[in-house]
């Protein structure tokens, strides 16, 4: 379980452009569970995904994964969970540029130090899921935009992350595009992946792939519903 | 042990794709370092030859060297001076020379005579240096022709081409006996180029060329220490010339290097922060930096190394030739032997590569420890 205890954040404390983007939130999250993540722009989703993917620090508060405090740990320790335990899928993709599909799907998983044949032959099986096995070595900027979020995904994939988290995964997707999404996303919750989806795209939170619905606002929790 | 290796195997990997993505960028960043390496290379290279070329000469040169001097001018010594000197206390022997320049108006090259003290050849033959050799495609058996002091030409049968460590001690040179030289130059039977001293003391050197100067006052004593010292004050690190170039090169350098230090680009700013999102260390993208400056800066290095040993060593310097080597002797063709200062070149790799590195570093460490969330926002 993760579990959100009491955090803010704020950033440039004490300095003229101080922005307090999350106030006292407090959440549990399910292991195995949908989590979806609602509402307008400004709302503080994306930095409380940012947050529980270990990628800053609140201001206050802690954070607990399955009973293990991680808010107080060095940035080394909190780098290994991320790539470890997290796959993330970024708005906009962040794939980088220059680089194959197969190489892109390939990064997050150089640092541990894995024999690079096996790594490799995970990474096309990632990317084979996603039907992009005769696109393994084109340049991400050639792939169509559907192509370039299942990469996207693939990457995310490529570490076996026991929770995904996705921010704003279909804002840059047409209807079909983000059914699609909505589709890989089941198969992976049925797979045994916790997901957490940050989005104010009624396709997804609407969408029963989402076991919960937490509503934001202002840098606060203002509903929480459980889905049937 | 095995992880670590793969490790730092996958960083490079990805460095070396990295730096092929920006072809442009990283093939311009090459050529602007290789030709600074080269610049230094080869003023290395060159200095450090030329200074070792005069110190094989220096080391067979006398420790003093009278000569007469009329209104500041040189004249020939008459050879009874040397008689008087040699009573001086401390001066083991006292020799005249006989040696001169020839000019061939044919081949534009001048030629340095000169009867040696040991194993001359016998009247009507010389030995050559390999320089005039092979600009007048001469060998041992051919017979050559010089236009001596009246105007008339002299024939000599070639003995033998000098093969001498030292290029600069010979390519130019003509050994021929006492006879066929004074009577090529004109200098009369009392007379010498000059007289040369050997002292055994270098703490009397000084005093020994005072007490000439107060015997015969139109003599100038040179000691082998000044020669050394115009060598150093010509060819050396702070000489005018090369300083003019190596402050160049240096500046050209630091420039370069600040460039570096000032910043990233937005793009690979951007890299670095989805870098350090999807898992990487911070470690690792210094580690990443860090090869990408190393594989710069030693291909750099050893490419500028190479071209410029091709430069000095091949090509006779074809590039700084016209400035530093303005002695007319040197000419028409001088090939400096091959001969590299390896504590000098790891100077160089450590002025050059390390500094590069390092600056590189830098703005990648700034980049590399901001919070990875920045590329969610």
């Amino acid at each position: 379980m993760i579990s959100v205890r009491n955090i803010s954040k704020i950033f440039n404390a004490g300095q003229p452009g101080e922005f307090t983007a999350l106030q006292r939130i407090t959440l549990n999250l399910q292991m195995h569970e949908t989590t979806v993540l609602k509402g307008p722009s400004g709302s503080g989703k994306t930095t409380l995904l940012g947050l529980v993917g270990c990628m800053a620090r609140p201001t206050t508060g802690r954070i607990l994964l399955n009973g293990r405090e991680i808010t107080s740990l060095p940035e080394r320790f909190l780098t290994d969970i991320r790539r470890s335990t997290f796959g993330f899928i970024f708005q906009q993709l962040n794939l980088i540029k220059g680089v194959s599909a197969l190489e892109n799907v390939m990064i997050p998983a150089y640092s541990t130090g894995e024999k690079f044949s096996l790594l490799r032959r995970r990474a096309l099986e990632k990317l084979d899921m996603f039907d992009l096995g005769k696109r393994v070595d084109a340049k991400v900027e050639c792939l169509s935009g559907g192509e370039a979020q299942r990469v996207a995904i693939a990457r995310a994939l490529i570490n076996n992350p026991a929770i995904i988290i996705a921010d704003e995964p279909t804002a840059h997707l047409d209807s079909k595009l983000s059914h699609e999404f909505i589709g890989i996303m089941k198969v992976l919750k049925a797979g045994g992946s916790t997901i957490i989806l940050a989005s104010h795209d009624p396709i997804v939170y609407d969408s029963d792939l989402a076991d919960r619905v937490v509503e934001m606002r202002d840098g606060q929790i203002v509903s929480e519903e459980h889905c049937p | 042990m095995v992880s670590v290796i793969e490790h730092h195997q996958h960083i490079l990997d990805f460095t070396i794709s990295s730096l092929l993505r920006r072809k442009g960028k990283n093939g311009a960043l090459l050529l602007v370092y290789t030709l600074i390496v080269f610049i230094l290379a080869s003023l290395l290279f060159f200095t450090n030859a030329l200074k070792r070329e005069a110190t094989l000469v220096l080391n067979e040169a006398p420790e003093i060297i009278v000569q007469r001097t009329l209104t500041g001018r040189y004249q020939t010594i008459p050879i009874a001076w040397g008689e008087r000197i040699r009573k001086i206390n401390g001066v083991m022997s006292v020799r005249p020379r006989l040696w001169g320049y020839q000019y061939d108006s044919v081949f534009q090259a001048n030629y340095t005579l000169t009867v040696p003290a040991e194993n001359p050849p016998e009247s009507g033959s010389i030995d050559i240096g390999s320089g005039i050799s092979r600009m007048r495609s001469a060998f041992p058996g051919d017979i050559i022709a010089f236009v001596g002091h009246d105007g008339l030409s002299r024939s000599f049968t070639i003995r033998n081409i000098l093969d001498s460590e030292s290029q600069l001690l010979t390519s130019d040179l003509i050994l021929l006996s006492e006879d066929d030289y004074r009577d090529f130059a004109g200098i009369p039977l009392d007379q010498a180029t000059d007289l040369t001293l050997r002292v055994r003391n270098p703490g009397e050197y000084i005093t020994i060329a005072e007490k000439i100067v107060q015997m015969y006052p139109e003599t100038r004593p040179i000691l082998r220490s000044e020669i050394q010292r115009t060598y150093d004050a010509v060819f050396g690190w702070r000489s005018g010339l090369v300083m003019v170039i190596f402050s160049a090169a240096a500046l050209a350098f630091f420039i370069f290097a600040w460039d570096k230090a000032t910043g990233l680009s937005a793009e690979e700013r951007r890299e670095i922060g989805i870098l350090k999102a999807v898992g990487w260390e911070t470690s690792d993208i210094m580690m990443m930096k860090f090869w990408e400056g190393a594989v710069v800066s030693l291909t750099a290095f050893l490419a500028g190394t190479i071209l410029a040993y091709i430069h000095v060593f091949f090509t006779s310097s074809a590039l700084f030739a016209p400035v530093l080597k303005g002695w007319s002797t040197l000419y028409p063709a001088f090939r400096l032997t091959p001969f590299i200062d390896f504590a000098q070149v790891a100077t160089l790799f450590f002025l050059i590569v390390v500094p590069y590195s390092v600056t590189t570093i830098i703005p990648s460490w700034r980049a590399a420890t901001i919070d990875p969330d920045a590329v969610m926002r």
